[in-house]
């Protein structure tokens, strides 16, 4: 029988706020959909400190020292794992990156296996991106650190939509750690139906107050309607249309949605350039929302596709912003999620 | 159990001896119920005497319940080929565990039960396995369950199935359905349909609607079963035309519109019957974001859904792979079509859909995991929660289980009941007496029920096959 309790260094010269240690109940993200107002202001909180400490004007906090950070990623990307590797270094941590390629799993390798494996290896925080919506709970019922979720099918992609909310605070809210975008419009458009993306932002954007609206072409909106008439958390309701320039119109903020080439070979659109027609998000629409709205999007941008060049890289657009932001909103969230795993 | 009445602890399969002098008896096939006392001597039944008057004083419908044993028209016992899932022998243990006397294995095995030797090798396990519970056995209805031509439908005819089912997928071609139908009527047995249209569901994850929205989960259209019942029942006019003895049984529905279809179909006389399985009855798709109440619980009081978000019901974590099952768990609206259904007649019979599975097959993603509920166990206890919710009568629920399923296969008991002279085939269980569903309590080796961890009314006490010991609970 092998010893799979890793051994964590003693003396770890942590301070916890008092703050952190009472309002935050989460040993694992998974979504958005558990936290309620304050553990997300907290995060945005956390979050404005930690950005300090990417730009060095603050030092180090060393709040992740020993501690075993590994991600796990079963889809290609760059962005959101170099994201979280970063955070996790710059708060002292040791960070194990794992290429998960469908090898292990064409080798007959369940999930379960290999988070045992890690687990054993000293694993105490495993980020993890997956294919299937829900793979992140099943590892979470069988891990004995924490598990974040970064991004899993269609379902939850929890610190994008931190991070979106972070940004749109740095502009919008700044220092109002209340729900502050109330009386704000946000428009999130595209190929909401298969977005982790715009569910999160869902959450997240109705629990700060905002009014949002979704916006695509009908086969890309599937089943949203229901979703909005409910509302959000059984009483947050949302607009759901297929008009982009009423989804526009008058938004304080617009969220672009990476489309997937494959969703033409699926027959669920005609052709890349009707969409770009008919849903890119071009200067002449983003007109129609509020003087200086911003733009965002999660990235990796399709150009001349879902967002026009000069939107994607005009004035408007926080797009390089979100990158930053999302290292410091990372950092907040592996130092809250390690102090609840202290705590349990 | 002292006074009861019942044997003490014996071996499977000996001739029961039974005294059981005040009991809740139920005969659907003469339609009574009622206070009563059951002796079998040596596995038959003695006597059967109704009580009234100051005999039946205290005796009611919330204690001890005998019936005639159950009759599952569709099961999954994965031998040949899963043994880690299930065998003839555990699932008949687990059958009996359940009330059932009769059970019809279905022919997805590896490789499939497609020929009269592969019949009569699943007839041998049975014996060998000692229980006396009756193993009856669907074939395929295409050769290898490939979809491309006819099974050996005479042959298996000749060794005893009980109908032809090629379930865990629908007969795709209309040509062969068709040719199905007309081959099987002739030999007077039912093809038992699972009607899917796989273009719609290719991938799909969970029943579309709120709950696959929110959950990012590949929708699974109700239309995917609406349009096969439809293709299913224009075929079946067709050939009825020809073939009058013609029978088509679809199992497993779980839509409202579907149900309709096949309301209208009887009522124009076309010769269809069709099941439900309790939890198409009893949960709906809230359980897969980790609701973990009733179905006619999820409904408002104009019968529509609530919102699972907004009353805080979601106990358990979501994406249970345990509730993962083709057709997947609907909405609470068609779950209270299927019970509508069930008490109005349109349902002929509930039937368990009992799909165990190993941990291979679950402990995986939710988008990976094998579909199937391990059932057979829990039917009655569903039954059970619906009839204490005022949903549906002891009486219909117990039909559905006896006397409705034998009139769609044969090979069962001669006539489901309580009768005298005859081998006692029946179940007693307590509907006050609580027991919990947990991996000890569950004779089946799948663990894959979402029920895992609940209380479910009704104990099952006793089941009788054949005027043979079948199960007898400890203590």
């Amino acid at each position: 029988m092998i010893d799979t309790t890793p051994v964590i260094p003693s003396g770890r010269d942590v301070v916890r706020s008092p703050m952190v240690a009472t309002a935050w109940r989460h040993r694992h993200l998974l979504d958005t959909d558990v936290l309620a107002w304050p553990e997300i202001a907290l995060v945005l909180s956390g979050a404005a400190r930690m950005a300090e400490v990417v730009t060095g004007t603050r030092e180090r906090p060393g709040t992740l020292r020993g501690v075993g950070v590994t991600t796990l990623f079963y889809e290609a990307s760059t962005r959101t794992r170099v994201s979280f590797e970063v955070a996790a270094r710059l708060l002292g941590a040791d960070v194990v990156t794992v290429a998960a390629a469908a090898s292990s799993v064409a080798k007959g390798e369940s999930l379960l296996d290999t988070i045992r494996t890690l687990e054993a290896l000293g694993a105490r925080m495993l980020v993890m991106r997956h294919a299937t919506s829900g793979a992140p709970y099943l590892v979470a019922g069988h891990f004995g650190g924490s598990v974040l979720n970064a991004g899993d099918g269609r379902h939850a992609h929890p610190t994008q939509a931190l991070l979106d909310l972070y940004t749109l605070w740095r502009h919008i809210g700044a220092g109002d750690l209340g729900p502050f975008l109330a009386g704000r419009k946000i428009a999130i458009l595209g190929d909401v139906l298969h977005s982790r993306v715009a569910r999160s932002n869902l959450w997240t954007l109705t629990a700060a107050g905002a009014e949002v609206w979704v916006c695509g072409p009908p086969t890309l909106l599937d089943g949203f309607a229901a979703w909005a008439a409910a509302g959000v958390d059984g009483g947050r309701p949302f607009r759901v249309t297929t008009d982009i320039a009423a989804a526009v119109r008058d938004a304080d903020a617009v969220m672009a949605l990476r489309l997937q080439r494959e969703r033409m070979t699926a027959g669920l659109l005609p052709s890349p350039a009707e969409y770009a027609a008919r849903y890119g998000l071009t200067r002449e629409r983003l007109a129609l929302a509020a003087p200086g709205a911003l733009v965002l999007h999660p990235g990796p941008m399709n150009e001349g596709l879902e967002i026009a060049p000069d939107v994607a890289n005009g004035p408007q657009s926080v797009v390089t912003e979100q990158v930053a932001n999302g290292v410091a909103v990372r950092m907040a969230i592996l130092e809250l999620l390690d102090a609840a795993r202290g705590r349990a | 159990m002292s006074g009861s009445g019942l044997p003490p602890a014996g071996v499977l399969g000996r001739p029961v001896d039974l005294d059981l002098s005040r009991a809740w008896l139920v005969d659907p096939a003469s339609g009574r119920q009622g206070p009563g006392e059951i002796v079998v001597r040596a596995g038959v039944v003695e006597a059967v005497t109704w009580l009234d008057g100051a005999a039946a004083d205290g005796i009611d419908d919330q204690g001890i319940v005998v019936t005639p044993g159950f009759l599952d028209l569709h099961a999954h016992l994965r031998e040949p080929g899963d043994a880690a899932a299930e065998t003839i022998a555990s699932g008949l243990a687990a059958a009996a565990h359940g009330g059932f006397t009769s059970v019809c294995a279905m022919a997805n095995t590896e490789p499939p039960i497609d020929t009269a030797a592969a019949v009569l090798a699943a007839a041998v396990a049975a014996a060998a396995s000692g229980s006396p519970v009756r193993l009856l056995v669907h074939g395929a209805v295409t050769a290898g369950r490939g979809g491309e031509r006819l099974a050996a439908l005479g042959e298996m005819a000749d060794a005893g199935v009980a109908g032809f089912s090629d379930d865990g997928a629908p007969v795709a071609a209309a040509t062969l359905l068709r040719s199905a139908l007309a081959y099987a009527g002739a030999l007077g047995i039912p093809v038992v349909e699972h009607p899917e249209d796989p273009s719609s569901t290719a991938g799909a994850e969970a029943s579309e609607g709120l709950i696959a929205t929110v959950l990012g989960l590949r929708a699974w259209p109700g239309s995917a079963e609406e349009t096969a019942v439809a293709r299913d029942l224009a075929i079946l006019r067709d050939v009825v035309r020809d073939v009058p003895s013609a029978r088509l049984h679809l199992t497993h529905l779980s839509t409202a519109p579907a149900l309709d279809l096949v309301r209208r179909a009887k009522a124009e006389g076309l010769p269809v019957t069709c099941d439900v399985t309790p939890h198409h009855v009893a949960l709906s798709d809230e359980w897969v974001a980790g609701a973990r109440r009733f179905a006619w619980q999820a409904l408002d009081g104009e019968g529509r859904r609530r919102d699972p978000w907004r009353d805080a019901a979601l106990d358990a974590a979501p994406f249970d792979t345990a509730t993962r099952v083709n057709p997947p768990l609907r909405s609470p609206e068609d779950a209270a079509a299927c019970l509508a259904a069930l008490v109005d007649g349109t349902v002929d019979a509930v039937a368990t859909d009992h799909a165990p599975h190993g941990e291979v097959d679950k402990a995986v993603e939710f988008g990976l995991a094998a579909n199937g509920i391990s059932g057979i166990e829990t039917a009655l206890g569903l039954l059970l929660a619906a009839v204490d919710a005022g949903r549906l009568s002891l009486l219909r629920a117990i039909e559905a289980l006896t006397v409705g399923p034998a009139r769609i296969v044969a090979g069962g008991p001669a006539r489901p009941g309580l009768l005298e002279g005859q081998p006692a085939d029946l179940v007693v269980f307590d509907r006050a007496e609580r027991w919990a569903v947990g991996p000890d309590s569950l004779l089946s080796r799948g663990r894959n029920t979402p029920l895992l961890g609940r209380e479910l009314a009704g104990r099952v006490l006793l089941t009788v096959a054949g005027g043979r010991l079948a199960y007898e609970a400890a203590g």
